[in-house]
């Protein structure tokens, strides 16, 4: 039966996937905005804001990556 | 056109907000610091729009107290799950649902760090010898850049206002355009005394230009 498949953790699951997949996107925002004001005004400090918006866009993959295999 | 005349007090303005080479480096409030909030004359800062030749007279962020709020929020945030431990609030569901739950709010702790850090650090105002521009990283999807050429302006003024902007010496700076023009707000900047001393100077230097007719 179908039921016995789609369980309601299995809602769940797709529930923290796609509100984690709306934060991969959110966190791809970051690191294209970071890019473009790093092209508008330059102070000498573009290459660490860069590698913090990387991280943090890595981070969101990680964790996707992790609730997918989990869950 | 050769210049003429050049009044004494002409000269001193340009002097002292264009100096050349080292002798800027001993100016108070030089500084190399890429995160200093108040920077005379900056020595690596350009903008996108600026023009050949024109130089950055003073380079502005909020002034770094603003950053405590947002800072303490985060801390006491990220600690949240240890403090709450002993309120099962996720109890019932499975523990691995409870391990991406506890991930999932650390990752909207850090959208809320990195956004409050990115404003900060990108919302940036910029006096050139020949105009004034504010940059507001309004949020991650909103930015806007606001421009008036100095000859436009007006006048300006600056508030210190409460008892944190007395002891830290930051307030707002308000430049009055000519005409349609929006004013142009320069919010919880250090030493605003200092800022719109600078401005109105220029100013005075632009409408000597003007005089004189060595207008760009």
């Amino acid at each position: 039966m179908i039921l016995d498949i789609i369980n309601i953790w299995f809602i769940v699951k797709l529930l923290f996937l796609f509100a984690l997949a709306i934060y991969l996107i959110f966190a791809s925002v970051v690191v294209r905005q970071v890019y473009l004001m790093t092209e508008t005004v330059k102070v000498g400090f573009e290459f660490p804001v860069r590698i913090i918006a990387w991280v943090y866009l890595f981070g969101a993959i990680s964790v996707f990556l992790i609730a997918l295999f989990t869950l | 056109m050769p210049e003429v005349y050049t009044s004494n007090k002409d000269k001193n303005i340009k002097q002292e907000l264009t100096p050349s080479g080292e002798v800027r480096h001993h100016l108070p409030g030089h500084t190399h610091n890429p995160l200093g909030a108040y920077c005379f004359r900056p020595d690596n800062v350009t903008f996108e729009t600026q023009d050949q030749g024109e130089k950055i007279v003073l380079f502005l962020r909020q002034h770094p107290i603003v950053n405590l709020p947002w800072i303490a929020l985060t801390i006491l945030l990220f600690f949240a799950p240890a403090i709450l431990i002993n309120f099962p609030l996720l109890s019932f569901l499975p523990a691995n649902f409870q391990f991406i739950a506890h991930l999932i709010w650390y990752l909207l702790v850090a959208a809320y760090a990195v956004e409050s850090a990115l404003a900060w650090f990108f919302n940036v105002y910029i006096v050139t010898d020949e105009r004034v521009v504010d940059v507001d990283f309004i949020n991650l999807l909103h930015r806007e850049i606001t421009e008036a050429k100095i000859d436009n302006i007006q006048d300006t003024h600056h508030a210190v206002g409460g008892v944190l902007r007395t002891i830290f010496n930051f307030g707002d700076v308000i430049i009055q355009t000519a005409g349609t023009a929006q004013n142009i707000e320069f919010e919880r900047v250090p030493n605003p005394a200092s800022v719109s001393r600078v401005v109105q100077e220029l100013r005075l230097e632009e409408e000597q230009e003007k005089i004189e007719g060595r207008v760009r």
